[in-house]
């Protein structure tokens, strides 16, 4: 009996454990979705969000997404409205289905990459603008549309070490052209086939480099362990400005201009009231070229929570 | 390179979020597990990702177990059944997770949702469950139920008095399988449905193979399973004294 | 539906890209993940069989034997291989250790209780017409704990080819896994062929150890009871909690 006694005992000590780190748990919201009083402007009544339908913003398979994903969701809750975020869903290709299908109402996107590997157009837009009111009417098309864009832009690059580059003498993706084959390229798989990425680049810059598939997050080591020569790189990457890598001149804009904007359906931004559009505006309106780079480099190298890291951005700059 | 559209005059305020990396030193240089890290980081996302997966877990086990107890005590009156759904839910169980999650996706209503996650994860919970509850069943003794049937027992009564009882040790056995199991391959969920431990796992080998990350996401997995099967133990201890007072 | 079909023959072309670059072979890529699922086998079995085998002779270590069994079952692949990449770095060795840690275990676990669990009168009986412990153990306990041992062996290599697909997500290229990982190229047909190609590989590679199985059983012992127990599962039935 005593013995009975004892493990009922243990047995209800570990559930009342159990019980209470669960309920601490469950008052520890993560930092994205808080609801504390963090709207000083409005009571929560008036607050433009309430009583809207839910939102399900998606990402893409990169930092930059993440931060891009949780600034929207946050000043989007703090003016009430109810976001849900399905995080690191996969390359544009990839979310823009998860997009179509309905399973997200809303992801950040570049407006080249929008026309190129998406909608797959051939003559690439000539500016910045342009590609943005491109990217825009192709997506009205098919009832959506685009709120954007931003100031900032982050187009693909290719990159390599300070040491290749002083050993081959190399400053414009030209030069790889001598290199040939012996030349080693990392990207991710999609870089291969995109007509703003490699195919674009041997058909404008005649070079022909061995192609090594890697994941996104991990160019960079790859450039330090020598297992490519050079990569493919973000402009926004906070890496490039550590001076250990230089970024190979595209004289012939291959790749093309990357401003971001919000893809969302023309029925959900209607749906949700001007407030939405107003938000994601005032939100884009803040990523200047020097602030996404400070965002970048607190995610990326600091491995700073991307939700965190937004939130402290926000709030400094009222949005939250 | 770079071409900028206009900006409102001023520019945004750009915080320093937390200094010029004195204090991320350790993160900087990807150590191989960072206290700083893992402390500032412990709510915003190791915390929830745990929550997340335990609920993935419970749900499985639940939805798992309610089936394969059901499975199990068709199979215990109509024997032919055992044969063909042993041979299904063994197919279930062969096939690898990774497969497993990506099959499921495409079929409408599935997507990249929770649901996808929980029916694979609830597929290989079947086999096990199932196994142990109806030779559990079988490990009655001919002799107990005449006995429990000559004092005037129907049969349903046999089973929830008699049978159920007894199978305790060999059910609560598959339960505790099957949870650790599940608690293993919810790391997998990650690919289809945004939570969980796996998270952060691929979150961290995205973000240049960050040391602490993976170290401490895989050993939270690795702890809850081995809590999770310890709690079992104890259930199981605690439901059957007789089998313990046989040990003694 | 439509999806399924067009997996197929993504399967038929041998895994090529409707249009795009020539990419490796199915073919190419199953007959990889069964070389790295072989050679971590290997390893395991060179390391985990002796020590099961000699633990059960001696009736020793019983607490370690079962309990290694219990650890391994809370360990998840993802888990291991991340914990892997960030110690060793990325490359084969990491996943191969990974694939040993996980493969190691059950296979221990069986070995010891197959021997262990034979009926002591035989190994008496045995002594008793003069063997000494090797033969006893070559010619009656091995022979006796063959079920249990392979029932080990199945459980590990199953994992064991899991994981290696796995191993994708963790940076290692020139799996099936690939494929999974890279929907982008591949599409959503790629990735259901692949997937079919992992499910089909398991299912082969578990019949032809059933075989294996069948073939090494003594022939005394090949009656088996419809309810055969795969192993490590027969042990935590019978093991009081």
């Amino acid at each position: 009996m005593r013995k009975r006694i004892r493990g009922a005992l243990l047995l209800g000590l570990t559930l009342a454990v159990a019980l209470i780190v669960a309920a601490c748990g469950s008052s520890t919201k993560k930092t994205s979705s808080s609801t504390t009083s963090s709207s000083s402007k409005t009571t929560s009544s008036s607050l433009p969000g309430k009583g809207k339908p839910a939102i399900a913003l998606g990402d893409e398979n990169f930092e930059e997404e993440y931060v891009l994903g949780s600034l929207y969701q946050e000043a989007l809750e703090a003016k009430g409205y109810t976001v849900s975020l399905k995080g690191n869903i996969g390359s544009a290709e990839l979310t823009y289905k998860a997009f179509e299908t309905g399973q997200i109402a809303a992801y950040p996107e570049y407006t080249g990459t929008l026309l190129t590997a998406v909608a797959n157009i051939t003559s690439p837009p000539k500016s910045a603008q342009g590609a943005y009111v491109e990217a825009k009417s192709w997506l009205q098309k098919s009832g959506a549309t685009m709120i954007g864009p931003t100031p900032f832009a982050d187009s693909d690059a290719i990159g390599t070490t300070k040491k290749y580059a002083a050993a081959h003498h190399l400053t414009t993706i030209a030069d790889l052209k001598s290199l040939g084959k012996g030349v080693t390229m990392g990207g991710a798989p999609e870089f291969a086939t995109r007509s703003q990425a490699l195919v674009g680049l041997k058909k404008a810059y005649g070079i022909n480099p061995t192609f090594v598939p890697l994941a996104i997050g991990l160019f960079y080591q790859a450039l330090d362990s020598g297992k490519v020569d050079t990569s493919d790189v973000f402009t926004t990457d906070p890496e490039l400005n550590s001076g250990k890598y230089v970024v190979l001149t595209d004289p012939k804009h291959v790749f093309g201009f990357q401003n971001v904007g919000l893809v969302v359906k023309q029925s959900t931004a209607s749906a949700e009231g001007p407030a939405f559009t107003s938000t994601i505006t005032a939100v884009n309106n803040l990523l200047t070229q020097k602030a996404i780079i400070a965002l970048n480099a607190a995610v990326v190298l600091d491995k700073q929570s991307p939700a965190v890291v937004a939130h402290t951005f926000l709030s400094d700059n009222h949005l939250l | 390179m770079n071409p900028q559209l206009p900006i409102a005059a001023g520019g945004p305020v750009i915080p320093s979020f937390g200094g010029s990396g004195k204090a991320y030193a350790c993160e900087r240089a990807n150590g191989l597990f960072c206290w700083h890290w893992f402390s500032q980081n412990w709510g915003s996302v190791l915390w929830p990702a745990l929550r997340q997966h335990v609920v993935l877990t419970l749900i499985a086990v639940a939805a798992g177990f309610a089936i394969s107890t059901a499975l199990a005590l068709i199979a215990h009156r109509h024997r032919w059944v055992e044969r063909p759904v042993t041979a299904v839910t063994a197919i279930l169980y062969t096939i690898p997770s990774l497969a497993m999650f990506e099959l499921l996706e495409p079929i409408p209503g599935f997507g990249l949702s929770r649901t996808t996650a929980e029916v694979a994860l609830v597929s290989y919970t079947l086999l096990i469950m199932f196994r142990n509850t109806l030779t559990g069943l079988r490990g009655v003794p001919a002799e107990v139920r005449d006995a429990a049937a000559g004092m005037g027992m129907s049969p349903r009564q046999i089973l929830v008095r008699v049978e159920l009882p007894l199978a305790l040790p060999a059910i609560v056995a598959g339960l505790r399988i099957a949870t650790v199991t599940v608690i293993a391959l919810a790391t997998i969920a990650a690919l289809v449905d945004d939570s969980g431990l796996g998270v952060p796992i691929l979150t961290a080998i995205n973000n240049d193979v960050f040391k602490t990350e993976l170290i401490s996401a895989g050993l939270l997995a690795v702890l809850l399973a081995l809590f999770a099967d310890g709690l079992l133990v104890l259930l199981n201890r605690y439901l059957t004294p007789w089998s313990r007072a046989r040990l003694a | 539906m439509n999806d399924f079909v067009q997996a197929f023959q993504f399967i038929g072309r041998d895994g090529q890209i409707l249009g795009g670059p020539p990419v490796p072979t199915l073919v190419h890529l199953s007959l990889e993940t069964l070389k790295i699922a072989g050679i971590a086998m290997v390893i395991s079995l060179l390391i985990a069989i002796p020590i099961g085998l000699w633990l059960g002779h001696i009736h020793r270590g019983s607490f370690v034997a079962i309990n290694l069994g219990n650890v391994w079952r809370a360990l998840p692949s993802l888990a291991v291989l991340a914990i892997g990449v960030a110690i060793l770095g990325l490359g084969l060795d990491n996943v191969l250790l990974a694939l040993v840690v996980l493969a190691v275990p059950p296979i221990i676990t069986n070995a010891y209780v197959a021997v262990d669990q034979i009926d002591p009168e035989l190994v008496d009986a045995a002594r008793g017409m003069g063997m000494t412990g090797w033969q006893i153990l070559r010619k009656v306990e091995l022979p006796l704990g063959v079920p249990l041992v392979m029932a080990g062996v199945r459980t590990a290599a199953l994992f064991v080819v899991s994981t290696t697909t796995i191993s994708a997500l963790t940076g290692y290229s020139g799996t099936l896994g690939d494929i999974i990982n890279n929907e982008t190229s591949y599409h959503l047909s790629g990735v259901l062929g692949a997937a079919i190609c992992i499910a089909a590989l398991a299912l082969l590679v578990e019949a032809l150890l059933a075989g294996v199985q069948r073939a090494m059983t003594p022939r005394g012992l090949r009656v088996t009871r419809a309810a055969a127990p795969e192993g490590s599962l027969a042990p935590a039935v019978a093991e009081p909690a």
